[in-house]
């Protein structure tokens, strides 16, 4: 029974519909933010793609020719999917991060972006996968040409003069080819999931399985009666069942043979390009994986549940062998089930459809990445080149898949389904030591890595592609038979004479051995490039990185380039809409300086962003290559980071160097505390730690300015004598102003023009300036380094390390100031103590003086009994009194001087010269205190002092007594016999108040007894403790009860009275006190 | 008890050397020689020996993988000794 080709054509292109539907619904949902394939059974649908039309009828006809080892395809993963959880996800992390695009990108990214190592792998990939599409083709045409009966039959005139079945591959090829471009490359970018693509695969593992385990239900219970039926029935017709249900006889079904068949599947699983594509790639979630984990063995248990069954059944069926492969599509169809056949035919065209497709997408984004930009990054890019790059991409499917359709061409009907798909994988487990060596071993290299794949892809030619292709009759040739040259050493089947064994095991070991072992080797004997060895860092250690510890760049530009120019580099390959949009997810809230710049150490990231970006669609080969170029274009490079310690160092921050200048810093400050010696020991050791030409500190002066205070190196006199105000547009005052570090570590690059000048005559190379400043504090000053030979040494870490330096330059600084002023403070207070002793030795002599100048002893006068004492409140003090004896009269004067000070002890040293002077000539009271203000009137005024004086004539002979008074308090007299006292008084001004003043005299008649008592105010207004004064009366009436004592016990008791009175209270004025008594 | 038993099991498959175990010892039982015990051409029935080996083993090692997927959802536990995933 066959099927009409239009019914046939009809279902499969209805089917091929449902799923460019499904395709663009998965599309346009993505487009909306609702990825409809982002879930892990999607992906383990879309991992399944892992079964093509190899599993769906080359499982079978391999079970009935050899029996249970078509398992072994299925158990190998199984068993690997145990290792998912570390080695996939380690994968998938370190892909996602990297923006890789495929397996060739994968692994030549770790090996150091290696371009070369990618272009091997893509060839490899391309020349080894080609017979797999092949077989696919080949699949979709028999199976067509079995449901339609051999259709140029039924169409005759479009068979012409070729078979039809011709047609009908190319036609397959065609389609595959126009599917994968429009659901695998719409756009370059091949790091981005194609979810239309994941969709339609999704679907197709879907009918596939269903399709066949329909076929397989229909088979065990329809045309038999169940698994045992067939087994049983099978025994009893006699067949040897033996063979197909046991195995471990030499050749084909040999223990060797089955081992080597779980481990190249165990490797294809994950190495195959579309497995790799749709695994890694195409992932969305590293959740995924652990659904995917059971799920995906679970799917492919039940696919092969019936693989026996309907193989052993074929045979009963139709007694024969011949044509197992088919029998999926031949038993409903015999047996006249048309629909189970058409479905078994879109399950078997599903399954060749989905492979086709992923694998002619992943190859063809190797194709571009790894052997055409190669050659396209050596051209200056052009704004056509997104356009170019993506039809590129288009052409290489194409190119994928007719490769095939050329090798079914060629070789066809040779070998069964089954062995054509071991070639292939045999040619990608060619990828395992690499891949695995590159995710576990730091110091698998580049090298190893080429060397091991070149020489296991040369032994999978010679002992696989060349026997398959002598096989097919393509070549005649006794090679297989004689080996080379009639050398059957080196026959390829069994090569160095290891004979016994089947030809997968022979081609696995050899290939295998010498792979690995060149890998090892190389590894072990040679170095790892610089990049390379960055890159192990982000694969081996993936889960490890923290990108806050990552360590400082090594790496710096020779000249800065600008963000623009890195956004119009990516348009030219990415297109200029995804570059905008690239670019400001990356900078978001970066900073950004004046000039649309990122600072000096942004600028690797930001490279290594570009080259991310650019990788996610050219590979990170090449994504290098064209950065690299564009550099070199504009007159910049990478270059190393100058090594300041003579040596590579991953990271400085706690290096032993960097201790041991800060403990020599420490020292330094400890040994002494002079600041200039500190700044001087400094400066030498950082000259001499870091080779500088020129080290200077310089400090802020009271007047503000920067002043140079200690300098180190050659002497250049444009740097060293710049003592200047700091001003913010000049790096100096930047640094100081501003409390960062501010440097040039080129200054090819300065863009001030005053400083360029400068720097130029002196043949500064680079600089920095260190504001000195301890933490959170405002700079004292700036440290400036300077070197003419070193480029680019200025780092994080080493500002971070000179900036630690200045800060403990700093402190020295502070402490220094603080001694300082502890210094001046207690010198002060010594000058003071010093000024005060002197003073108060002063104030004594002057006292005695003051004291010499009081007479010693009153005069002794017959009828009269004096008694005077003086008090001073202070040392020195400006009361007064005397007594002028004279033939028959004796003058006593009392004079106050306002004020205690010096002053006024001057004033009356100098009224007592005056008054003696004045005494010998005139008579009278009143003309003695008038000539007394004439005289002082000019010198009081001047010394803002004045005097009160009391002045008294006592005639001895008539006891008279004439007296004047210049606003003196008025003294007492106490007559005998009168209760009361008299106040004299007179008229009369304070001296030194008006040059003319009359003053009044007047005179009284004493008489025996009487007590006349002058003093100053500092009794009667000596205070107690309420703040009273003492007052007149009280003083009246104290001599009232002491008047019959002698003049001196009078005076006593008038003191005592008044220092009772004052008790604790000290002298507030000086004293002065003369009694006169009549005998 | 069933729980706890289930939990203990959990609890060591989340070492990575619980699938490093699982998968040598998936490769030892696959290969030459333990594989010959049953590679005989006996029938249990009517099935063969190999046959229905392969398809239990493979059963089993999906759900050892099951519960090993399971194992690594557990939340992080101070008895794992630290050696975990």
């Amino acid at each position: 029974m066959i099927l009409s080709i239009e019914l046939v054509v009809g279902a499969a292109l209805l089917y091929v519909l449902l799923l460019v539907m499904v395709a663009f619904y998965a599309d346009r949902r993505r487009a909306e933010g609702r990825s409809v394939t982002s879930n892990p059974y999607i992906y383990v649908l879309s991992i399944a793609i892992y079964l093509t039309t190899w599993t769906y009828y080359g499982s079978v006809g391999r079970a009935a020719t050899t029996g249970l080892d078509f398992s072994l395809i299925y158990l190998g993963p199984t068993l690997t999917a145990f290792s998912w959880w570390f080695l996939l996800r380690k994968i998938i992390r370190i892909s996602k991060e990297n923006n890789i695009t495929s397996i060739a990108d994968f692994i030549s990214s770790r090996y150091g972006k290696s371009q070369w190592l990618g272009a091997l792998i893509t060839f490899i990939t391309i020349v080894g996968i080609m017979p797999y599409i092949a077989l696919q083709l080949k699949a979709v045409s028999s199976t067509f040409d079995i449901i339609c009966g051999y259709p140029y039959i039924q169409l005759p005139f479009m068979h012409g003069n070729y078979p039809f079945s011709i047609h009908t591959s190319f036609f397959a090829a065609f389609f595959f080819s126009i599917f994968g471009v429009i659901f695998g490359a719409r756009r370059l970018s091949s790091s981005e999931r194609h979810e239309g693509l994941v969709a339609a695969i999704a679907v197709e593992s879907i009918l596939k399985l269903v399709a066949f385990i329909c076929v397989g239900i229909y088979v065990t219970y329809g045309l038999f009666d169940g698994f045992g039926d067939i087994f049983s029935r099978l025994a009893a017709k006699g067949e040897t069942l033996g063979h197909l249900t046991t195995f471990g006889e030499a050749g084909e079904t040999s223990y060797s043979n089955w081992f080597s068949m779980i481990c190249l599947s165990m490797g294809a699983i994950i190495l195959l390009p579309r497995q790799f594509h749709i695994m890694v790639i195409e992932n969305s979630n590293e959740e995924h994986i652990k659904k995917a984990m059971w799920m995906f063995p679970a799917y492919m248990f039940l696919i092969n549940m019936f693989v026996m069954p309907i193989a052993l059944g074929g045979i009963l069926y139709t007694g024969d062998v011949l044509g197992a492969d088919y029998f999926v599509l031949t038993l409903p169809l015999k047996s006249g089930h048309s629909w189970l056949a058409l479905l078994a035919f879109l399950g078997g065209f599903s399954a060749a459809a989905g492979m086709v497709m992923v694998e002619s997408v992943a190859i063809s984004t190797m194709f571009l990445n790894h052997l055409l930009m190669p050659i396209v990054v050596r051209f200056r890019p052009k704004a056509w080149f997104p356009m170019m790059l993506i039809n590129l991409k288009r052409l290489g499917i194409f190119l994928v898949v007719f490769l095939g359709y050329t090798y079914q061409q060629i070789v066809g009907e040779t070998y069964m389904l089954v062995n054509i798909g071991l070639i292939s994988f045999a040619a990608v487990i060619q990828f395992a030591p690499a891949l695995i060596g590159g995710l576990y071993w730091r110091r698998g290299n580049k090298s190893g890595a080429i060397t091991g794949i070149i020489l296991g892809f040369s032994v999978w030619f010679y002992t696989l592609l060349l026997p398959s292709l002598v096989k097919s009759g393509w070549w005649q040739s006794r090679i297989l038979e004689d080996g080379p040259f009639g050398i059957g050493i080196l026959k390829p089947t069994e090569l160095f004479g290891l004979s016994g064994i089947d030809i997968w095991t022979n081609a696995l070991f050899w290939s295998l051995l010498l792979n690995i072992g060149g890998y090892l080797a190389c590894s072990i004997i040679l170095p790892q490039h610089e990049l390379e060895k960055e890159q192990v860092r982000k694969f081996v250690d993936v889960f490890a990185l923290d990108r806050k510890d990552s360590p400082w760049e090594v790496k710096r530009f020779s000249k800065p380039v600008t963000i623009m120019q890195f956004v119009n580099l990516m348009t030219k390959f990415i297109g200029e809409h995804q570059a905008h949009t690239s670019i400001s997810d990356y900078m978001g809230d970066r900073e950004i300086d004046e000039k649309g710049g990122v600072s000096e150490f942004e600028l690797p990231n930001l490279k290594r962003f570009v080259e991310k970006t650019l990788a996610g669609s050219v590979g990170a080969a090449a994504a290098g290559a064209i950065v690299e170029s564009y550099l070199s274009d504009v007159g910049s490079k990478m270059e190393s980071v100058y090594d300041i310690y003579s040596k590579v160092r991953a990271d400085l921050n706690e290096s032993s160097e960097n201790l041991f200048v800060r403990l020599r810093a420490s020292e330094i400050m400890n040994r002494t505390l002079d600041l200039q010696i500190i700044m001087d020991d400094l400066l030498d050791l950082v000259r001499r730690e870091f080779k500088f030409d020129l080290v200077i500190i310089r400090l802020i002066s009271d007047q503000n300015m920067l002043v140079v205070k200690s300098y180190r190196g050659e002497h250049m006199p444009g740097i060293i004598d710049r003592n200047a105000t700091p001003e913010i547009n000049t790096y100096l005052g930047d640094a100081f102003l501003g409390n960062r570090s501010s440097f040039l570590n080129d200054t090819e690059n300065n863009s001030k023009p005053e400083s360029r000048e400068m720097l130029a005559r002196e043949g500064i190379k680079s600089f920095a300036h260190i504001p000195i400043a301890r933490e959170g504090e405002a700079p004292l000053g700036v440290l400036s380094v300077f070197s003419r030979t070193i480029i680019g040494q200025f780092t994080p870490p080493f500002l971070n390390l000179l900036a630690s330096l200045a800060g403990q330059l700093a402190q020295a600084i502070r402490i220094d100031a603080e001694i300082r002023a502890k210094d001046k403070e207690r010198l002060e207070k010594e000058l003071a103590q010093l000024e005060n002793a002197r003073v108060l030795r002063d104030m004594e002599i002057a006292k005695q003086i003051q004291l010499s100048l009081l007479p010693d002893n009153p005069p002794d006068i017959p009828g009269v009994q004096f008694a005077c004492r003086c008090i001073p409140a202070a040392h020195v003090g400006g009361d007064y009194y005397d007594f002028f004896p004279k033939k028959r009269s004796v003058d006593i004067v009392i004079a106050d001087v306002s004020g205690h000070s010096v002053g006024a002890a001057l004033i009356m040293a100098e009224t007592r010269a005056v008054l003696r002077a004045e005494v010998r000539s005139k008579n009278s009271p009143q003309d003695i205190l008038t000539a007394l203000n004439d005289l002082l009137h000019d010198d009081l005024d001047r010394a803002e002092l004045f005097i009160t004086m009391f002045y008294v004539t006592y005639e001895t002979a008539t006891r008279r007594l004439s007296y004047a008074n210049a606003g003196h308090n008025q003294p007492l007299l106490f007559r005998q016999g009168k209760s009361s006292c008299l106040e004299l008084d007179a008229e009369g001004l304070i001296l030194g108040i008006h040059r003319k003043v009359e003053f009044e005299e007047k005179e009284i008649q004493l008489a025996q007894g009487d007590i006349l008592l002058l003093y100053t105010d500092g009794i009667t207004e000596a205070q107690n403790d309420a703040g009273e004064l003492y007052g007149m009366g009280r003083l009246c009436n104290l001599l009232e009860e002491i008047h019959v004592e002698t003049a001196e016990k009078i005076l006593e008791g008038v003191l005592r009275d008044v220092a009772r009175y004052a008790k604790s209270i000290t002298l507030q004025d000086d004293i002065s006190i003369v009694v006169v008594k009549m005998l | 008890m069933w729980l706890k038993l289930k939990l203990l099991v959990l609890k060591r498959l989340r070492l990575r050397e619980s699938w490093v175990i699982f998968f040598i010892l998936g490769m030892i039982m696959m290969n030459y020689p333990f594989i010959t015990i049953f590679n005989k051409p006996l029938k249990a029935y009517n099935i063969p020996l190999l046959f229905i080996y392969l398809q239990i083993g493979w059963l089993v090692s999906i759900f050892v993988i099951y519960l090993y997927t399971k194992a690594i959802e557990l939340p992080e536990d101070k008895d794992d000794g630290g050696e975990d995933h």
